[in-house]
Protein backbone atom coordinates (compact mmCIF):
# COMPACT_ATOMS: atom_id res chain seq x y z
CA UNK A 1 0.00 0.00 0.00
CA UNK A 2 1.34 3.47 -0.89
CA UNK A 3 1.79 5.65 2.14
CA UNK A 4 0.25 9.10 2.32
CA UNK A 5 2.30 12.31 2.24
CA UNK A 6 2.82 13.54 5.80
CA UNK A 7 1.82 17.11 6.49
CA UNK A 8 3.03 18.64 9.72
CA UNK A 9 0.20 18.97 12.29
CA UNK A 10 -1.10 22.46 13.05
CA UNK A 11 -3.82 24.13 15.09
CA UNK A 12 -4.92 27.66 14.36
CA UNK A 13 -7.17 30.08 16.18
CA UNK A 14 -10.24 31.07 14.20
CA UNK A 15 -10.68 34.82 14.19
CA UNK A 16 -14.28 35.83 13.64
CA UNK A 17 -14.74 38.82 11.39
CA UNK A 18 -11.35 38.40 9.71
CA UNK A 19 -12.57 37.85 6.14
CA UNK A 20 -13.08 41.11 4.29
CA UNK A 21 -15.44 41.69 1.41
CA UNK A 22 -12.74 40.11 -0.75
CA UNK A 23 -13.22 36.78 1.04
CA UNK A 24 -10.83 34.42 2.74
CA UNK A 25 -7.20 34.17 1.72
CA UNK A 26 -6.91 31.93 -1.29
CA UNK A 27 -4.65 28.96 -1.57
CA UNK A 28 -1.17 29.69 -2.91
CA UNK A 29 -0.99 27.50 -6.00
CA UNK A 30 2.37 25.77 -6.39
CA UNK A 31 4.62 26.65 -9.33
CA UNK A 32 6.52 23.53 -10.31
CA UNK A 33 7.67 24.51 -13.80
CA UNK A 34 8.93 27.62 -15.59
CA UNK A 35 8.52 27.48 -19.37
CA UNK A 36 7.82 23.73 -19.01
CA UNK A 37 11.14 23.15 -17.24
CA UNK A 38 10.95 21.56 -13.79
CA UNK A 39 12.21 23.96 -11.10
CA UNK A 40 13.28 20.98 -8.98
CA UNK A 41 15.42 19.56 -11.81
CA UNK A 42 17.06 22.97 -12.32
CA UNK A 43 17.99 23.12 -8.63
CA UNK A 44 19.32 19.54 -8.80
CA UNK A 45 21.64 20.66 -11.62
CA UNK A 46 22.54 24.20 -10.60
CA UNK A 47 22.09 24.30 -6.83
CA UNK A 48 19.87 26.13 -4.39
CA UNK A 49 19.06 28.99 -4.23
CA UNK A 50 18.96 29.68 -7.95
CA UNK A 51 17.92 32.62 -10.09
CA UNK A 52 15.96 31.50 -13.14
CA UNK A 53 15.29 33.89 -16.03
CA UNK A 54 12.77 33.15 -18.76
CA UNK A 55 13.98 34.39 -22.16
CA UNK A 56 10.57 33.94 -23.74
CA UNK A 57 8.94 36.09 -21.01
CA UNK A 58 11.46 38.89 -21.69
CA UNK A 59 10.73 38.78 -25.42
CA UNK A 60 6.97 38.59 -24.91
CA UNK A 61 6.97 41.52 -22.46
CA UNK A 62 9.21 43.59 -24.74
CA UNK A 63 6.97 43.01 -27.76
CA UNK A 64 3.88 43.83 -25.75
CA UNK A 65 5.39 47.11 -24.50
CA UNK A 66 6.81 48.11 -27.88
CA UNK A 67 3.51 47.42 -29.63
CA UNK A 68 1.70 49.66 -27.12
CA UNK A 69 3.88 52.62 -28.18
CA UNK A 70 4.54 51.87 -31.86
CA UNK A 71 0.83 51.45 -32.56
CA UNK A 72 0.21 54.98 -31.26
CA UNK A 73 3.27 56.94 -32.36
CA UNK A 74 5.33 56.86 -35.59
CA UNK A 75 8.88 56.80 -34.19
CA UNK A 76 9.65 54.75 -31.07
CA UNK A 77 12.93 53.42 -29.69
CA UNK A 78 13.59 51.45 -26.50
CA UNK A 79 16.93 51.60 -24.69
CA UNK A 80 17.67 48.84 -22.19
CA UNK A 81 18.33 50.19 -18.70
CA UNK A 82 21.56 48.41 -17.78
CA UNK A 83 21.31 49.13 -14.06
CA UNK A 84 18.08 47.12 -13.82
CA UNK A 85 19.79 43.93 -14.91
CA UNK A 86 23.16 44.00 -16.64
CA UNK A 87 23.78 40.30 -16.95
CA UNK A 88 25.16 40.13 -20.49
CA UNK A 89 22.73 37.42 -21.61
CA UNK A 90 19.78 39.53 -20.43
CA UNK A 91 21.12 42.69 -22.13
CA UNK A 92 21.65 40.80 -25.37
CA UNK A 93 18.07 39.51 -25.44
CA UNK A 94 16.96 43.15 -25.34
CA UNK A 95 19.55 44.15 -27.96
CA UNK A 96 18.34 41.31 -30.21
CA UNK A 97 14.83 42.70 -29.85
CA UNK A 98 16.10 46.11 -30.99
CA UNK A 99 16.90 47.95 -27.76
CA UNK A 100 19.73 50.44 -27.58
CA UNK A 101 21.70 50.61 -24.30
CA UNK A 102 21.04 53.11 -21.50
CA UNK A 103 23.92 53.30 -19.05
CA UNK A 104 24.67 55.38 -15.96
CA UNK A 105 28.38 54.81 -15.28
CA UNK A 106 31.67 54.26 -17.04
CA UNK A 107 31.50 50.60 -16.00
CA UNK A 108 28.06 50.12 -17.56
CA UNK A 109 29.21 52.03 -20.65
CA UNK A 110 32.14 49.65 -21.11
CA UNK A 111 29.82 46.68 -20.54
CA UNK A 112 27.53 47.85 -23.35
CA UNK A 113 30.51 48.36 -25.70
CA UNK A 114 31.82 44.88 -24.76
CA UNK A 115 28.39 43.44 -25.56
CA UNK A 116 28.79 44.87 -29.05
CA UNK A 117 26.40 47.83 -28.86
CA UNK A 118 27.57 50.52 -31.35
CA UNK A 119 28.73 53.64 -29.49
CA UNK A 120 26.19 55.87 -31.23
CA UNK A 121 23.36 53.70 -29.85
CA UNK A 122 24.39 54.12 -26.23
CA UNK A 123 22.60 56.67 -24.06
CA UNK A 124 24.87 57.88 -21.27
CA UNK A 125 22.82 59.05 -18.27
CA UNK A 126 23.67 59.49 -14.63
CA UNK A 127 25.35 62.15 -12.50
CA UNK A 128 28.76 60.43 -12.51
CA UNK A 129 30.65 60.67 -15.81
CA UNK A 130 34.41 61.18 -15.49
CA UNK A 131 36.37 63.26 -18.01
CA UNK A 132 37.72 59.99 -19.44
CA UNK A 133 34.17 58.57 -19.70
CA UNK A 134 32.98 61.71 -21.50
CA UNK A 135 35.95 61.72 -23.86
CA UNK A 136 35.26 58.10 -24.81
CA UNK A 137 31.54 58.77 -25.26
CA UNK A 138 32.19 61.83 -27.46
CA UNK A 139 34.64 59.92 -29.67
CA UNK A 140 32.13 57.04 -30.00
CA UNK A 141 29.31 59.41 -30.93
CA UNK A 142 27.22 58.31 -27.93
CA UNK A 143 24.24 60.31 -26.72
CA UNK A 144 25.35 62.14 -23.59
CA UNK A 145 22.54 63.26 -21.31
CA UNK A 146 23.89 66.19 -19.33
CA UNK A 147 23.02 66.14 -15.64
CA UNK A 148 24.48 69.42 -14.33
CA UNK A 149 26.36 72.56 -15.41
CA UNK A 150 29.72 71.15 -14.25
CA UNK A 151 29.24 68.35 -16.75
CA UNK A 152 28.13 70.75 -19.48
CA UNK A 153 31.30 72.81 -19.09
CA UNK A 154 33.45 69.67 -18.96
CA UNK A 155 31.96 68.67 -22.32
CA UNK A 156 32.48 72.17 -23.72
CA UNK A 157 36.10 72.00 -22.55
CA UNK A 158 36.55 68.57 -24.19
CA UNK A 159 34.94 69.76 -27.40
CA UNK A 160 37.90 72.11 -27.89
CA UNK A 161 40.33 69.16 -27.75
CA UNK A 162 38.40 66.51 -29.67
CA UNK A 163 37.46 66.66 -33.33
CA UNK A 164 34.12 64.91 -32.96
CA UNK A 165 31.18 67.11 -32.02
CA UNK A 166 29.58 65.93 -28.76
CA UNK A 167 26.00 64.70 -29.22
CA UNK A 168 24.07 65.84 -26.19
CA UNK A 169 20.68 66.12 -24.58
CA UNK A 170 19.83 67.68 -21.25
CA UNK A 171 18.13 65.93 -18.40
CA UNK A 172 15.10 67.86 -17.15
CA UNK A 173 13.36 67.47 -13.79
CA UNK A 174 9.97 68.97 -13.09
CA UNK A 175 6.81 68.96 -11.04
CA UNK A 176 4.58 66.25 -12.48
CA UNK A 177 2.10 66.31 -9.61
CA UNK A 178 3.58 63.35 -7.78
CA UNK A 179 5.19 62.94 -4.40
CA UNK A 180 8.10 62.60 -3.82
CA UNK A 181 9.10 65.03 -6.55
CA UNK A 182 12.35 63.98 -8.11
CA UNK A 183 14.53 67.02 -8.61
CA UNK A 184 18.02 65.61 -8.36
CA UNK A 185 18.49 64.56 -11.97
CA UNK A 186 19.23 67.25 -14.49
CA UNK A 187 18.00 70.83 -14.72
CA UNK A 188 14.75 72.09 -13.29
CA UNK A 189 11.93 73.04 -15.64
CA UNK A 190 9.89 75.35 -13.43
CA UNK A 191 12.72 77.60 -12.22
CA UNK A 192 14.01 78.11 -15.76
CA UNK A 193 17.30 76.28 -15.32
CA UNK A 194 16.51 73.79 -18.08
CA UNK A 195 15.73 76.58 -20.55
CA UNK A 196 18.93 78.35 -19.47
CA UNK A 197 20.99 75.17 -20.10
CA UNK A 198 19.44 74.76 -23.56
CA UNK A 199 20.27 78.37 -24.46
CA UNK A 200 23.86 77.98 -23.30
CA UNK A 201 24.26 74.84 -25.45
CA UNK A 202 22.77 76.58 -28.48
CA UNK A 203 25.03 79.59 -27.93
CA UNK A 204 28.13 77.45 -27.71
CA UNK A 205 27.80 76.01 -31.23
CA UNK A 206 30.31 73.23 -30.59
CA UNK A 207 27.73 70.79 -29.26
CA UNK A 208 25.01 68.98 -31.21
CA UNK A 209 21.84 69.28 -29.16
CA UNK A 210 19.81 66.24 -30.17
CA UNK A 211 17.22 65.76 -27.49
CA UNK A 212 15.61 66.16 -24.09
CA UNK A 213 15.44 63.60 -21.35
CA UNK A 214 13.56 63.15 -18.10
CA UNK A 215 13.42 60.55 -15.38
CA UNK A 216 10.42 61.50 -13.29
CA UNK A 217 10.44 58.68 -10.75
CA UNK A 218 10.42 54.97 -10.15
CA UNK A 219 7.61 52.43 -9.70
CA UNK A 220 5.21 55.05 -11.06
CA UNK A 221 1.56 54.13 -10.57
CA UNK A 222 0.26 57.28 -12.24
CA UNK A 223 0.13 57.73 -16.01
CA UNK A 224 -0.90 61.37 -15.57
CA UNK A 225 2.60 62.24 -14.36
CA UNK A 226 4.01 61.06 -17.70
CA UNK A 227 1.44 63.09 -19.57
CA UNK A 228 2.46 66.22 -17.66
CA UNK A 229 6.15 65.49 -18.22
CA UNK A 230 5.66 64.87 -21.95
CA UNK A 231 3.68 68.11 -22.27
CA UNK A 232 6.39 70.13 -20.52
CA UNK A 233 9.20 68.63 -22.60
CA UNK A 234 7.18 69.21 -25.80
CA UNK A 235 6.82 72.88 -24.81
CA UNK A 236 10.62 73.15 -24.44
CA UNK A 237 11.04 71.60 -27.90
CA UNK A 238 8.59 74.13 -29.36
CA UNK A 239 10.38 77.07 -27.71
CA UNK A 240 13.72 75.85 -29.07
CA UNK A 241 12.31 75.79 -32.58
CA UNK A 242 10.72 79.20 -32.18
CA UNK A 243 13.81 80.90 -30.75
CA UNK A 244 16.69 79.06 -32.44
CA UNK A 245 15.01 77.33 -35.38
CA UNK A 246 16.42 74.14 -33.92
CA UNK A 247 14.45 70.90 -34.31
CA UNK A 248 15.14 68.22 -31.71
CA UNK A 249 15.64 64.68 -32.94
CA UNK A 250 14.32 62.89 -29.88
CA UNK A 251 12.60 63.15 -26.53
CA UNK A 252 13.53 60.50 -24.00
CA UNK A 253 10.84 59.87 -21.38
CA UNK A 254 13.10 57.72 -19.20
CA UNK A 255 11.69 54.73 -17.39
CA UNK A 256 9.97 54.15 -14.08
CA UNK A 257 6.87 52.21 -15.11
CA UNK A 258 5.68 50.06 -12.20
CA UNK A 259 5.88 46.28 -12.48
CA UNK A 260 3.17 43.96 -11.17
CA UNK A 261 4.90 43.41 -7.84
CA UNK A 262 2.99 44.52 -4.75
CA UNK A 263 4.58 47.28 -2.68
CA UNK A 264 4.89 46.65 1.05
CA UNK A 265 1.86 47.98 2.83
CA UNK A 266 -0.23 48.28 -0.34
CA UNK A 267 -3.89 47.30 0.16
CA UNK A 268 -4.46 45.98 -3.34
CA UNK A 269 -2.07 43.63 -5.15
CA UNK A 270 0.15 45.11 -7.87
CA UNK A 271 -1.47 42.84 -10.45
CA UNK A 272 -4.70 44.84 -9.93
CA UNK A 273 -3.29 48.35 -9.63
CA UNK A 274 -0.35 48.64 -12.04
CA UNK A 275 -1.21 50.58 -15.21
CA UNK A 276 -0.71 48.62 -18.43
CA UNK A 277 1.82 49.52 -21.12
CA UNK A 278 -1.14 50.76 -23.17
CA UNK A 279 -2.12 53.14 -20.36
CA UNK A 280 1.40 54.62 -20.17
CA UNK A 281 1.69 54.75 -23.96
CA UNK A 282 -1.63 56.53 -24.32
CA UNK A 283 -0.65 59.20 -21.77
CA UNK A 284 2.76 59.91 -23.31
CA UNK A 285 1.94 59.73 -27.02
CA UNK A 286 -1.28 61.72 -26.73
CA UNK A 287 0.67 64.53 -25.05
CA UNK A 288 3.12 64.66 -27.97
CA UNK A 289 0.47 64.33 -30.66
CA UNK A 290 -1.61 67.14 -29.18
CA UNK A 291 1.38 69.43 -28.51
CA UNK A 292 2.40 72.38 -30.68
CA UNK A 293 5.23 70.36 -32.25
CA UNK A 294 4.77 70.40 -36.05
CA UNK A 295 3.73 66.96 -37.34
CA UNK A 296 6.80 66.75 -39.61
CA UNK A 297 9.07 67.51 -36.65
CA UNK A 298 7.69 64.95 -34.21
CA UNK A 299 10.75 63.69 -32.32
CA UNK A 300 11.78 60.07 -31.90
CA UNK A 301 10.24 58.86 -28.64
CA UNK A 302 12.80 56.99 -26.54
CA UNK A 303 11.90 54.92 -23.48
CA UNK A 304 14.34 53.47 -20.99
CA UNK A 305 12.12 51.10 -19.08
CA UNK A 306 13.82 48.45 -17.01
CA UNK A 307 11.70 47.14 -14.15
CA UNK A 308 8.46 46.72 -16.11
CA UNK A 309 10.26 44.81 -18.87
CA UNK A 310 12.28 42.34 -16.81
CA UNK A 311 10.60 41.82 -13.41
CA UNK A 312 8.17 39.14 -14.61
CA UNK A 313 10.92 37.13 -16.31
CA UNK A 314 12.94 36.54 -13.12
CA UNK A 315 12.36 33.83 -10.49
CA UNK A 316 14.30 32.92 -7.38
CA UNK A 317 13.94 29.26 -6.38
CA UNK A 318 15.32 27.64 -3.26
CA UNK A 319 14.92 25.36 -0.29
CA UNK A 320 13.34 25.60 3.16
CA UNK A 321 16.09 25.36 5.80
CA UNK A 322 13.99 25.17 8.97
CA UNK A 323 10.76 25.99 10.72
CA UNK A 324 10.45 27.47 14.17
CA UNK A 325 7.89 29.13 16.38
CA UNK A 326 8.13 32.78 17.39
CA UNK A 327 7.43 34.15 20.87
CA UNK A 328 3.85 35.05 19.96
CA UNK A 329 3.16 31.57 18.61
CA UNK A 330 3.42 32.51 14.94
CA UNK A 331 5.32 30.31 12.54
CA UNK A 332 8.75 31.29 11.21
CA UNK A 333 10.08 29.61 8.12
CA UNK A 334 13.75 30.05 7.24
CA UNK A 335 14.67 29.80 3.58
CA UNK A 336 18.06 29.76 1.88
CA UNK A 337 17.68 33.12 0.06
CA UNK A 338 18.28 36.27 2.06
CA UNK A 339 17.87 39.99 1.47
CA UNK A 340 21.48 40.12 0.29
CA UNK A 341 20.42 38.42 -2.95
CA UNK A 342 16.78 39.52 -2.88
CA UNK A 343 17.26 43.22 -2.29
CA UNK A 344 13.73 43.99 -3.52
CA UNK A 345 12.28 42.21 -0.45
CA UNK A 346 12.85 45.54 1.34
CA UNK A 347 10.07 47.20 -0.65
CA UNK A 348 7.94 44.40 -2.16
CA UNK A 349 5.62 41.81 -0.71
CA UNK A 350 7.02 39.21 -3.04
CA UNK A 351 4.79 36.46 -4.36
CA UNK A 352 6.37 33.34 -2.87
CA UNK A 353 4.96 29.93 -3.79
CA UNK A 354 5.61 26.31 -2.99
CA UNK A 355 7.17 24.20 -5.75
CA UNK A 356 5.72 20.85 -4.62
CA UNK A 357 1.97 20.17 -4.22
CA UNK A 358 0.55 21.34 -0.87
CA UNK A 359 -2.71 20.96 0.99
CA UNK A 360 -5.26 23.71 1.56
CA UNK A 361 -3.76 24.35 5.02
CA UNK A 362 -1.88 27.59 5.61
CA UNK A 363 -0.37 29.22 8.65
CA UNK A 364 0.40 32.83 9.54
CA UNK A 365 4.10 32.79 8.74
CA UNK A 366 7.10 35.09 8.75
CA UNK A 367 9.62 34.06 6.12
CA UNK A 368 13.23 34.74 7.06
CA UNK A 369 16.36 34.47 4.97
CA UNK A 370 19.45 32.57 6.17
CA UNK A 371 21.50 35.60 7.27
CA UNK A 372 22.39 36.12 10.92
CA UNK A 373 20.76 39.55 10.74
CA UNK A 374 17.43 40.62 12.20
CA UNK A 375 16.57 42.58 9.04
CA UNK A 376 16.71 39.47 6.87
CA UNK A 377 12.96 39.17 6.37
CA UNK A 378 11.63 38.04 3.00
CA UNK A 379 7.92 38.25 3.95
CA UNK A 380 6.84 39.75 7.25
CA UNK A 381 3.39 38.24 7.32
CA UNK A 382 1.96 35.76 4.88
CA UNK A 383 -0.57 32.94 5.06
CA UNK A 384 1.81 30.27 3.85
CA UNK A 385 1.47 26.53 3.21
CA UNK A 386 3.04 24.11 5.69
CA UNK A 387 6.41 23.63 4.05
CA UNK A 388 8.90 21.38 5.79
CA UNK A 389 12.70 21.41 5.88
CA UNK A 390 13.93 20.43 2.43
CA UNK A 391 10.76 21.52 0.60
CA UNK A 392 11.18 24.03 -2.20
CA UNK A 393 9.82 27.48 -2.87
CA UNK A 394 9.92 29.88 -5.79
CA UNK A 395 9.63 33.68 -5.64
CA UNK A 396 8.10 35.44 -8.64
CA UNK A 397 8.96 38.76 -10.30
CA UNK A 398 12.53 39.19 -9.14
CA UNK A 399 14.08 40.08 -12.52
CA UNK A 400 14.62 43.78 -11.79
CA UNK A 401 17.47 45.13 -9.67
CA UNK A 402 18.27 41.94 -7.75
CA UNK A 403 21.07 40.78 -10.08
CA UNK A 404 22.64 44.25 -9.94
CA UNK A 405 22.07 45.33 -6.33
CA UNK A 406 22.79 41.96 -4.73
CA UNK A 407 25.55 41.70 -2.17
CA UNK A 408 28.13 39.11 -1.38
CA UNK A 409 27.35 39.13 2.33
CA UNK A 410 27.69 36.18 4.73
CA UNK A 411 26.91 33.80 1.88
CA UNK A 412 27.82 33.71 -1.80
CA UNK A 413 25.77 34.88 -4.75
CA UNK A 414 24.21 31.86 -6.49
CA UNK A 415 24.06 30.64 -10.07
CA UNK A 416 21.79 32.35 -12.57
CA UNK A 417 20.29 30.28 -15.39
CA UNK A 418 18.30 31.44 -18.37
CA UNK A 419 15.73 29.17 -20.00
CA UNK A 420 15.85 29.86 -23.72
CA UNK A 421 12.83 30.04 -25.99
CA UNK A 422 13.12 26.30 -26.71
CA UNK A 423 13.11 25.36 -23.03
CA UNK A 424 16.87 24.74 -22.76
CA UNK A 425 18.51 26.04 -19.58
CA UNK A 426 21.84 27.91 -19.86
CA UNK A 427 24.09 28.94 -17.00
CA UNK A 428 24.55 32.71 -17.54
CA UNK A 429 26.36 33.65 -14.32
CA UNK A 430 28.40 31.29 -12.19
CA UNK A 431 27.97 31.18 -8.44
CA UNK A 432 30.70 32.70 -6.33
CA UNK A 433 33.09 30.59 -4.29
CA UNK A 434 35.59 31.31 -1.54
CA UNK A 435 38.21 31.59 -4.30
CA UNK A 436 36.18 34.32 -6.05
CA UNK A 437 36.25 36.41 -2.90
CA UNK A 438 39.79 35.61 -1.80
CA UNK A 439 41.20 36.28 -5.27
CA UNK A 440 40.47 39.99 -4.74
CA UNK A 441 42.18 40.16 -1.34
CA UNK A 442 45.81 40.83 -0.51
CA UNK A 443 47.20 39.89 2.91
CA UNK A 444 50.36 41.74 3.98
CA UNK A 445 53.33 39.42 4.59
CA UNK A 446 53.43 40.08 8.37
CA UNK A 447 49.76 39.04 8.71
CA UNK A 448 50.01 35.74 6.88
CA UNK A 449 50.83 33.59 9.92
CA UNK A 450 49.68 33.37 13.50
CA UNK A 451 49.99 31.06 16.48
CA UNK A 452 46.95 30.31 18.57
CA UNK B 1 0.80 11.54 29.88
CA UNK B 2 -0.36 14.57 27.98
CA UNK B 3 -4.09 15.04 28.38
CA UNK B 4 -6.52 17.20 26.44
CA UNK B 5 -8.85 19.14 28.76
CA UNK B 6 -12.14 17.29 29.22
CA UNK B 7 -14.34 20.26 28.37
CA UNK B 8 -12.72 20.89 24.96
CA UNK B 9 -15.12 20.00 22.13
CA UNK B 10 -13.52 18.51 19.04
CA UNK B 11 -15.56 17.75 15.92
CA UNK B 12 -14.74 15.08 13.34
CA UNK B 13 -13.84 17.78 10.83
CA UNK B 14 -11.16 19.31 13.06
CA UNK B 15 -13.15 22.17 14.60
CA UNK B 16 -12.13 22.79 18.21
CA UNK B 17 -14.10 24.82 20.76
CA UNK B 18 -12.84 25.87 24.16
CA UNK B 19 -15.89 26.78 26.32
CA UNK B 20 -13.57 28.17 29.01
CA UNK B 21 -12.37 31.03 26.80
CA UNK B 22 -14.89 31.03 23.96
CA UNK B 23 -12.02 30.57 21.48
CA UNK B 24 -12.38 28.25 18.55
CA UNK B 25 -9.63 26.62 16.51
CA UNK B 26 -9.17 24.51 13.44
CA UNK B 27 -6.93 21.48 13.13
CA UNK B 28 -5.48 20.14 9.91
CA UNK B 29 -6.08 16.39 9.29
CA UNK B 30 -2.79 15.22 10.86
CA UNK B 31 -3.34 17.55 13.81
CA UNK B 32 -6.83 16.12 14.30
CA UNK B 33 -5.52 12.54 14.23
CA UNK B 34 -2.88 13.32 16.84
CA UNK B 35 -5.39 15.07 19.13
CA UNK B 36 -7.79 12.14 18.86
CA UNK B 37 -5.00 9.68 19.65
CA UNK B 38 -3.90 11.76 22.66
CA UNK B 39 -7.52 11.83 23.84
CA UNK B 40 -7.72 8.05 23.57
CA UNK B 41 -4.69 7.83 25.86
CA UNK B 42 -2.02 6.77 23.36
CA UNK B 43 1.64 7.46 24.10
CA UNK B 44 4.04 9.17 21.69
CA UNK B 45 5.47 5.79 20.65
CA UNK B 46 2.02 4.38 19.88
CA UNK B 47 1.04 7.50 17.96
CA UNK B 48 4.26 7.36 15.92
CA UNK B 49 3.66 3.66 15.12
CA UNK B 50 0.19 4.48 13.79
CA UNK B 51 1.54 7.39 11.71
CA UNK B 52 4.50 5.41 10.36
CA UNK B 53 2.10 2.76 9.05
CA UNK B 54 -0.12 5.29 7.33
CA UNK B 55 2.24 8.12 6.29
CA UNK B 56 5.62 8.55 4.66
CA UNK B 57 7.44 9.95 7.68
CA UNK B 58 10.69 9.28 9.56
CA UNK B 59 10.65 9.10 13.36
CA UNK B 60 13.02 12.07 13.75
CA UNK B 61 10.88 14.32 11.57
CA UNK B 62 7.70 13.13 13.25
CA UNK B 63 9.08 13.70 16.73
CA UNK B 64 10.11 17.25 15.79
CA UNK B 65 6.69 18.17 14.44
CA UNK B 66 4.81 16.26 17.21
CA UNK B 67 6.51 18.18 20.02
CA UNK B 68 6.15 21.49 18.20
CA UNK B 69 2.43 20.74 17.85
CA UNK B 70 1.88 19.65 21.43
CA UNK B 71 3.78 22.71 22.67
CA UNK B 72 1.29 24.83 20.76
CA UNK B 73 -1.60 22.92 22.35
CA UNK B 74 -0.12 23.73 25.76
CA UNK B 75 0.40 27.39 24.84
CA UNK B 76 -3.24 27.58 23.81
CA UNK B 77 -4.17 26.01 27.19
CA UNK B 78 -6.00 23.12 25.58
CA UNK B 79 -4.18 20.55 27.72
CA UNK B 80 -4.50 19.73 31.42
CA UNK B 81 -1.96 21.83 33.38
CA UNK B 82 -0.66 18.78 35.22
CA UNK B 83 -1.39 16.35 32.47
CA UNK B 84 2.20 15.23 32.05
CA UNK B 85 4.27 12.73 33.98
Amino acid sequence: MTKLIFERPIIQRINAGLPSKYGMAHKLEPISHIDNVSIKSLMDSYGSPLFIISESTIRKTYKNAFRAFSSRYPKVQFAWSYKTNYLNAVCNVFHQEGSWAEVVSGFEYDKAIANGVPGELIIFNGPDKSRQDLEKAIKNGSLIHIDHFDELYEIISLSKEIEERPKVAIRVNMDTGIYPRWDRFGFNYENGEAWDALNRIMANKKLDLLGLHTHIGTYMMSTDAYKIAATKLASLAVRLEQKHGHVLQYIDMGGGFASKNTLRGAYYPGTDTTPSFDDFAEAITSAFMSSEIKPDNLPLLILENGRALIDDAGYLAGTVLANKRLADGRRATIIDAGVNILFTAFWYEHDIRPVEPVSEQTEDTTIYGPLCMNIDVIRGNVMFPLLKKGDHYVIRRVGAYNNTQWLQFISMRPNVVMIDSKGEPHLIRKNETLETINSQELTPEHLKNFDL
Amino acid sequence: MLKIKKNIAISDSGFVFDPGTGDSYSLNPTGLEIVQMIKSGKSFEEIFQDFATKYEVEEEAFEKYYYDFTTTLKQLRLTEPNGED
